[in-house]
């Protein structure tokens, strides 16, 4: 006789797992987008040889129609929302953190603090940034903790439900105070000047002997932000063979990895970085900020985790321009030929190393300005503070010390009554100049560059509004711009 | 009352990081019909890359941008970069792919050469053709070559390269050293209204004349120049964190921060200075970062033509301007007004 | 809970979610259109434009139960299958874009101002645009681009792509 055998009951997955309250999502139908079917390509982009053509974007169709996916566009099924809480004190030593209540409460997956981090330190160079503030609080924007649950709205509750006690500490906020030696280090025992670089060339006591004047002019630059359109956007998974997928707008995917696979302690091959289009970088999204976090969510709760900043996140947690206090002193002669320069700059280096070596030796580097100094004498420290942390920003310093060195140079002109554009063309570099580090310079345009602006800009003569601007003005009433 | 002023800067800005390498690779495979991808580990940003770097692989195959398939930013598929950062993807990124495709231009020369019945360094790549130098009528559709090496010759066309530019590391007591591959120029100069009585800067208009050795794509170079000086009228004029007594931030929200919006820009005139740099590829260096350099300072520069103040410290608030002009009038001995 | 019903893009689409739910969220997570984006949520960028019963509005500052029984255009809306848009046409031909993020809300800024203005100045369109917050470009060829739609949609023959 054949009888079936008896197949234990199977039990059914969704019997076995914990059911969270959750906010139920009406199911996805397809939403209505059109798919243009012609697609007509522009001539420019056909024709050969491609350099030089006037060709359209790659991505130009789609950002116009909103087909672009950036990170907060991508869904995983399952998907968690994490959101990190953040110190909201400069300078403190962090006694505990609680994090029992948020953790009971309903549809938190997940809680992660300093602690659960492997490896709690990253940094482009100096590693002193860590992935969650553990021990310390070094800015008002550091994380101390992260949630992961099932809405934005629960993690964001969770984040106030977790208790942090401090012992506040007195930060200190101005570069100039910490630059003193007697001012507390702000990461004791390191001292508050963490970098340093010198430029020397010639001598520039001859050059001051050798000048008719000696200019000195006194500049300060401000702390901005990128301000990015897209705030900074992350999501994490894992696959049952231990790797993690994290997609990120981190502009430096390969370092990011490197961070990853160092904070985690896990093998690069287990790790892939995936970036989307991105709304906007400008130097802020160059190094890891949550990447780690959600990736520690993501392990614990076994499920996809997305983050997003919001937009004062990204002001107090991503970095900033470092704000610049420049001493300029020039000599020069009565016609206008510049015989030394001697430059001291200071960099607010904010809570955290991050990019400031790069933008402390571009700064140094660049601060005597495009000109022929055969005397230079350029020292530039960066400092800690209590401030946000400053990091990569359009520019490197270069734009902090273009206004110093250029409005200095204009006192200059205005001292020895000149044009401003003359005193330039007697003193910019030529082909085969050296530059201040002694490199011999190629392909070397500012002169090119002043006599084309002054042509198009109509400038002529000292000072005056000229027939040739009013010309310009009017060939343009109705506002376009003029093309080359 | 308002005053009309001018200002002009001009700058230098180095190319790729400060002496540590910063190199980054890239592959070019050809397709069958002669069209091309270009895998590359670099992240576009919006500042235009992979349109950039689809045109400089055309031109080495001798195509068009739009049989160049880029796919880009994933560390599973894409060779590593070391990211859009310092200006450096169209010289260093852009020289990696060049060199790239080069490899498969060769490769496809090599196949070609029999069959064109000369040898391979007789030949070049243009027009969607492999052809004979002075010769155009011998010739061969690059498709027809590509797709030969892949079912003759077994051999499908394929490149992989890298760039890193030279440098010298700097003498740490003198800073002495070659710590960039290349530098780019440029001058800014601007036209503002400064208004006496309440110390607000117009930006009237600014000419720029920028250096990016070739450029690949000179619309896409205007867009990098008119973003830059967005970016730089914010930080001349607007914009600044600012921080409480305790060290948080007061304006951490787009209401309180400051920046321009389309009411703030200037009239804007772009001029791309002519140059060739033969360290980059095809003669280019790089524009995104340079484009917001000098803003500032012609912009402040310019406020001094106008009224004759010379604010020393970012950002020139009509505050700061208005004061600055109380003192100046201050200072001065009683005059009658013109 | 509510229940919302918005006719977004010519199609009606309901949905039920909490009372604090905004429009931009609506259309983001429940109606899958993730054309509009959030740039701050509270109405300073305008990367969240949509065009509610002909207006332009900052989505995120809606409520999604304001927007019950209303019109709303959203840039998904904006082609057919036949064709792009004249304002995403010349957009993309002007290379107005960079990284996009606020193409959708400029665009949608823009679509309102045509329809009310066909002939606007340059003030006029820097005015249209003052919502919106654009860090890439500066506004320039947005503003041609702006201006060349306009041409387009008076049925003037198009500039060529120079």
């Amino acid at each position: 006789m054949d009888k079936k055998p008896k197949v234990a009951e199977k039990v059914s997955p969704a019997e076995t797992v914990p059911r969270e309250p959750s906010i139920l999502r009406e199911s996805v139908i397809a939403p209505l987008v059109a798919y243009p079917i012609e697609v007509v390509v522009p001539k420019a982009r056909q024709q050969t040889p491609a350099v030089g053509q006037r060709a359209t974007r790659l991505d130009g169709r789609l950002h116009g129609l909103g087909q672009t996916s950036y990170i907060d566009d991508l869904s995983f099924p399952g998907m968690l929302y994490a959101k990190i809480k953040r110190a909201g004190v400069a300078s403190a030593r962090i006694k505990s953190i609680d994090t029992k209540e948020a953790e009971a409460m309903p549809g938190v997956m997940a809680v992660v603090t300093g602690k659960d981090v492997p490896c709690n330190s990253f940094g482009p160079s100096l590693k002193d940034q860590p992935v969650l503030a553990y021990e310390r609080v070094f800015h008002a924007g550091d994380g101390v903790a992260a949630v992961a649950a099932v809405t934005e709205q629960i993690a964001a509750e969770a984040c106030e439900k977790i208790k942090v006690d401090y012992e506040v500490l007195t930060p200190v906020l101005d570069p100039l105070e910490s630059l003193k030696l007697e001012t507390p280090g702000v990461h004791a025992p390191a001292a508050n000047i963490y970098q340093s670089k010198i430029i020397k060339k010639g001598d520039i006591e001859k050059g001051f002997a050798a000048s008719d004047h000696i200019v000195e002019g006194h500049f300060r630059t401000q702390m901005v932000e990128h301000v990015p359109l897209e705030p900074h956007a992350t999501i994490a998974m894992w696959d049952a063979n231990g790797r993690v997928t994290i997609y990120s707008t981190l502009g430096r995917i390969t370092l990011g990895r490197a961070d990853v696979a160092r904070t985690l302690g896990i093998p690069i091959s287990r790790i892939r970085i995936v970036a989307t289009i991105v709304g906007g970088n400008f130097g802020g999204k160059n190094e890891i900020t949550t990447e780690p976090v959600l990736a520690l969510l993501s392990k614990k709760t076994g499920r996809p985790v997305k983050s997003v900043f919001t937009r004062p996140d990204e002001f107090i947690a991503s970095t900033t321009r470092h704000p610049l206090i420049m001493d300029y002193k020039t000599g020069v002669t009565k016609d206008g030929r510049i015989q030394a320069r001697k430059i001291r700059l200071v960099l607010d280096g904010g809570a955290y190393c991050s990019w400031s070596e790069t933008t402390l030796s571009k700064a140094c580097i660049l601060s005597a300005g495009p000109y022929n100094i055969e005397n230079i004498f350029a020292e530039a420290h960066v400092v800690y503070t209590n401030k946000t942390m400053t990091g990569a920003m359009r520019g490197f310093g270069a734009p902090q010390v273009c206004f110093a060195y250029e409005s200095h140079m204009d006192d200059i002109a205005t001292l020895l009554n000149m044009d401003p554009l003359d005193i330039r063309l007697i003193n910019a570099f030529n082909e085969g100049s050296i530059s201040p580090t002694g490199q011999k310079l190629q392909s070397v345009v500012v002169k090119e560059s002043l006599l084309r602006a002054a042509e198009r800009f109509g400038w002529n003569g000292k000072g005056s509004t000229n027939a040739g601007a009013k010309l310009l003005a009017k060939e343009n009433a109705n506002g376009n711009t003029v093309r080359v | 009352m308002k005053h009309r002023g001018r200002g002009m800067a001009c700058m230098w800005y180095p190319i790729g990081f400060t002496v540590a390498a910063n190199p980054s690779s890239a592959v070019v495979k050809m397709d069958e019909d002669g069209t091309a991808t270009l895998l590359t580990g670099t992240v576009e940003t919006g500042q235009g890359s992979l349109t950039i770097l689809a045109q400089i692989v055309a031109q080495e195959l001798g195509i068009a941008t739009d049989d160049v398939n880029v796919v880009s930013a994933d560390t599973d598929s894409t060779p590593m970069d070391t990211g859009a950062i310092a200006s450096r993807t169209t010289y260093v990124t852009g020289n990696a792919a060049r060199l790239a495709a080069e490899k498969v231009k060769l490769m496809l020369f090599d196949v070609a050469a029999p069959l064109l019945g000369v040898k391979a360094n007789q030949l070049e790549a243009k027009d969607h053709k492999i052809v004979v130098k002075g010769y155009p009528q011998r010739n061969m559709h690059i498709g027809d070559v590509a797709n030969h090496a892949r079912v003759v010759t077994g051999e499908p066309p394929i490149g992989s390269a890298s760039f890193n530019p030279a440098t010298v590391a700097l003498d740490p007591e003198t800073g002495q050293g070659k710590p960039f591959g290349t530098y780019v120029y440029a001058t800014q100069i601007a036209e503002v209204d400064v208004d006496d009585e309440t110390g607000d800067v117009e930006v009237i208009r600014i000419v720029a004349s920028h250096d990016c050795g070739t450029p690949i794509n000179p619309m896409l170079v205007e867009g990098q120049v008119e973003g830059g000086i967005s970016m730089g009228v914010g930080f001349a004029l607007q914009e600044e964190i600012l921080f409480d007594s305790q060290g948080r931030q007061i304006n951490p929200n787009l209401t309180n921060y400051i920046m321009p919006t389309s009411l703030d820009m200037p009239e804007v005139v772009v001029d791309i200075v002519d140059n060739y740099d033969p360290t980059g590829p095809f003669g280019a260096k790089g524009v995104g970062e340079p484009t917001l350099v000098p803003t500032a300072a012609a912009i402040l520069n310019a406020i001094y033509n106008a009224v004759g103040v010379r604010i020393t410290s970012l950002p020139a608030t009509p505050e700061k301007v208005f004061a600055a002009i109380q003192a100046k009038r201050d200072a001065q001995p009683k005059q009658i007004t013109a | 809970m509510v229940t919302v019903t918005i006719n977004v893009n010519g199609e009606k689409r309901t949905a039920t979610v909490p009372p604090e739910t905004t429009l931009l969220r609506l259309l983001r997570e429940n109606f899958n259109l993730t054309g509009s984006k959030l740039g701050c949520d509270v109405g300073d960028c305008g990367a969240c434009t949509v065009i509610v019963d002909g207006k332009p509005i900052n989505s995120c500052l809606m409520l999604a139960a304001q927007a019950d029984g209303r019109d709303v255009l959203t840039i998904e809306g904006l082609a057919t299958m036949d064709r792009v848009h004249p304002i995403q046409k010349a957009f993309e031909d002007c290379a107005s874009l960079q990284c996009g993020f606020c193409g959708p809300g400029v665009i949608l800024s823009a679509k309102a101002l045509l329809d009310e203005i066909p002939d606007p100045t340059v003030p006029e369109i820097r005015d249209a645009l003052g919502g919106n917050l654009c860090r890439c470009t500066g506004y320039v060829k947005m503003i041609e681009a702006i201006q060349i739609a306009a041409r387009n949609m008076r049925g003037e023959p198009l500039e060529v792509n120079r």
